[in-house]
């Protein structure tokens, strides 16, 4: 499982991305939802996902604000920019492109 | 176990620089690994095993901070730098002037129209050295002398300790740099009032009397802070 999570840990920005499509989410929801997905087979480390979360900011594919939680801590949103959803978009065609190769070359 | 869980991210955080941006990804990962926190134990996990996997869940922190950093006072920008470089440089040519002021009026003769030239050529020549000195002391508290940029894996004491010698070094630096333009004006001006060359160069000695002086008063104030450490 070692080398699927470096390679995993690789894609972490696209799949910040990926769950941002569709609504603005935060970092534990966003978490939650990749380890549903995977059955529990993938987690992000807190640190690998606030790491990807600075450079996609610092890229401009992400804007975040804080929400205006009534009780308890407020919360960090994030939420895509149209920078982001070109940016996911080039990624996904080129990950197609990549597993294509990849596949054809394991053969 | 929610106080286990602060008291562990003000553990980790110890170290960060102190800015807003480390503040606030304190408080983001904070509020997450509560939320988790809560939903484990909501699950049915024992609040124990909770705590230990929201823990463990993190991950190393540490590279987070080099990018937390903001107007990190070590790495010095290179607009300050400049601005550091060019306020001296005004300082010293203020110096000057000032002195030439001096020897304008000085030649101009005494007694002319009632007034002694020279004295108001010294008064005038002082007023203007305020202008440098007071640029040379706002350049060394603003902008710290710091030529390298270090990395930014350094422990965060010590980083505290570099920036506040260097910003000693700074003062210090200053504090010469007024010392020996002052002497240099006053050296002039006293040399060409009295002519007394073969005097006046003790002046020089007098400044370097100084230098050890406020030398020996910051690493008195050195050797007090290192003896409390």
């Amino acid at each position: 499982m070692s080398i699927t999570s470096d390679i995993l840990r690789g894609h972490t920005e696209a799949i910040i991305l990926s769950h941002l499509l569709e609504h603005d989410s935060y970092g534990y929801q966003i978490n939650k939802d990749i380890m549903k997905k995977t059955n529990n087979a993938y987690e992000l480390k807190e640190a690998t996902l606030y790491s990807a979360f600075r450079r996609l900011e610092q890229a401009g594919c992400i804007r975040t604000y804080w929400g205006d939680e009534t009780v308890g801590a407020r919360r960090r949103y994030y939420s895509i920019t149209e920078k982001g959803r070109k940016a996911y978009a080039d990624y996904k065609r080129e990950w197609q492109e990549a597993r294509e190769i990849i596949d054809q070359l394991l053969n | 176990m929610k106080e286990k869980i602060i008291q562990h991210f003000n553990e980790i955080f110890r170290d960060a620089p102190k800015t807003r941006k480390a503040l606030d990804l304190k408080q983001e990962m904070m509020q997450n690994a509560m939320d988790k926190y809560d939903d484990m134990v909501a699950e049915g996990y024992l609040e124990e095993d909770a705590y230990h996997n929201v823990i463990n869940s993190i991950g190393d922190v540490t590279d987070l901070f080099s990018e937390t950093e903001e107007k990190n006072l070590l790495t010095l920008p290179e607009e300050d730098r400049k601005k550091r470089a060019m306020l001296n440089a005004v300082a010293v040519g203020l110096y000057i002037f000032a002195a030439t002021v001096f020897f304008f009026f000085s030649s101009m003769g005494n007694n002319y129209w009632g007034y002694n030239f020279a004295s108001f050529g010294f008064v005038i020549a002082l007023l203007i050295c305020i202008a440098p000195t007071v640029m040379l002391v706002y350049a060394a508290n603003m902008y710290p002398d710091y030529s390298k940029k270090e990395k930014s894996d350094m422990v965060d004491a010590y980083k505290a300790t570099k920036y506040s010698k260097n910003k000693e070094l700074a003062v210090k630096k200053s504090i010469y740099s007024v010392i020996w333009s002052l002497t240099l004006v006053l050296y002039f001006i006293i040399s060409f009032l009295t002519f007394e060359w073969r005097y006046t160069w003790i002046l020089f000695l007098i400044a370097a009397c100084l230098q050890a002086i406020v030398k020996l008063i910051f690493d008195l104030k050195n050797v007090e802070k290192d003896d409390v450490l």
